[in-house]
């Protein structure tokens, strides 16, 4: 009796950590077959512009307002600078896909962890290109996954408009964040929204008209 | 030619007239005496304001407006209101902010920084940064305004302005535009228009 209650307890442990390591699956897509190869994400693509945006960040249960500001410096460069409504400059860096500078930055912030998550996040909203590895659907958008190093990205672009509306940044099993995208057309959001999944973290940047 | 040299003439000029110099010992010491008499009349202040945000990597200053209640000793209610809502009120030693309705409070009562940050603004607006121990202050002038400009002495506020400057218009006693100049040399401009001394105003606006 005791032998079948510790194989029971062994299979069903075993079958729970199936179920947790399960792959992450968008629910209610399938898979479907597509030629293309890229996707362009063009929401920070223009270098002749300003992006100016009124943040209010969530950490933890505190409250942070300011002003964001983004510019594509070139190719593969992008420059955004976070300040707080009075205009004093809280932080300024740039990102691009393999570095990260830091220009300025006030004592308060200037924390690895605080630093290393706004690096990916702002990598993740500023990043352009995309490599197709495999292309869902579901009844309003197009998901199309793409690689990113041991993650993948899921980004979602709505069927009627052609905009991309959401990313998801995921490991094999498990959704890390979420950004979801709100705009007039294809090359500007007027709203953007960083959610984190493991830690609680959440950056909400609306247009504003500069 | 002739044309060429008035133009030349006529550019020389306005750089001359747009150049900075130093103020003497006896214009600094009537300018300081007219400003601390006037200072002291100041009961009240109502001003609307324009803040300029100036970052070298934008093509264009990020703009945003609002008005400013003062209350002598120590009120103040600072309020954007283009492109959006935003205020910060100082009262009774507390900070009280409204962030596009989402509303919070800080104690300032134990926080030195908060203190500066009061003293800077109300200082800023009412031109009484004078005697303070945080800056070295230099005078200058041009055609237009004399402008006073304030060094941080601590390293705490060195870390984030590098110079401050006021700008009073000849003949006025206080301040018209004030400009925060940060160590990257970016700054924030601000223009205060239709300042209105000793107005009336009912102290509601300092609730949140």
């Amino acid at each position: 009796m005791q032998n079948l209650m510790i194989r029971f307890l062994i299979s069903s442990g075993l079958f729970l950590l199936f179920l947790s390591c399960k792959t992450h699956e968008i629910p209610n897509t399938i898979k479907i077959d597509s030629d293309r190869k890229n996707f362009q994400n063009h929401y920070f693509s223009d270098s002749q512009k300003d992006y100016v945006y009124k943040a209010n960040i969530e950490v933890y249960g505190k409250q942070l307002g300011g002003i964001f500001v983004a510019k594509k410096i070139n190719d593969t460069l992008h420059r955004a600078v976070l300040t707080t409504d009075f205009g004093n400059t809280l932080l300024d860096f740039e990102v691009s896909e393999n570095s990260f500078n830091v220009n300025y930055c006030v004592d308060d912030l200037n924390k690895k962890i605080v630093l290393n998550t706004l690096e990916k996040d702002f990598r993740l909203v500023f990043r352009e290109k995309y490599n197709i590895e495999e292309v869902f659907e579901n009844q309003t958008h197009t998901i199309y996954k793409t690689k990113y190093g041991n993650r993948f990205n899921y980004l979602f672009e709505h069927k009627s408009d052609k905009m991309l509306t959401k990313l998801t940044h995921t490991t094999k099993v498990k959704e890390k964040v979420l950004i979801q995208f709100e705009g007039k057309n294809t090359t500007f959001a007027e709203k953007i929204i960083i959610e984190h999944k493991n830690i609680k973290l959440k950056i909400e940047l609306n247009q504003i008209s500069n | 030619m002739k044309i060429k040299m008035l133009l030349f003439v006529l550019c020389m000029n306005f750089t001359v007239f747009a150049q900075e110099q130093k103020m003497s010992a006896t214009e600094i010491s009537s300018f300081k005496t007219a400003v601390d008499k006037e200072t002291k009349t100041i009961k009240s202040l109502k001003t609307d304001f324009i803040q300029y945000k100036h970052l070298s990597f934008l093509s264009k200053d990020i703009e945003t407006s609002g008005k400013m209640y003062l209350k002598s000793p120590n009120l103040l209610n600072w309020q954007y209101t283009n492109p959006y809502q935003y205020s910060i009120i100082f009262k009774n030693n507390k900070v009280y902010i409204n962030d596009q309705g989402k509303k919070s409070s800080i104690n300032a009562g134990n926080s030195k920084m908060f203190e500066k940050i009061n003293k800077l603004i109300v200082g800023s607006v009412s031109g009484n940064l004078f005697d303070d121990e945080e800056f070295s202050i230099e005078y200058f002038k041009n055609k237009e305004f004399y402008i006073t400009k304030l060094t941080p002495k601590t390293t705490t506020i060195k870390k984030y302005i590098k110079l401050v400057e006021l700008y009073f218009p000849i003949g006025e006693s206080t301040v018209s535009q004030v400009r925060l100049i940060e160590p990257s040399d970016d700054f924030t401009k601000i223009v205060f228009k239709n300042k209105q001394l000793n107005a009336k105003f009912d102290d509601s606006v300092f609730n949140q």
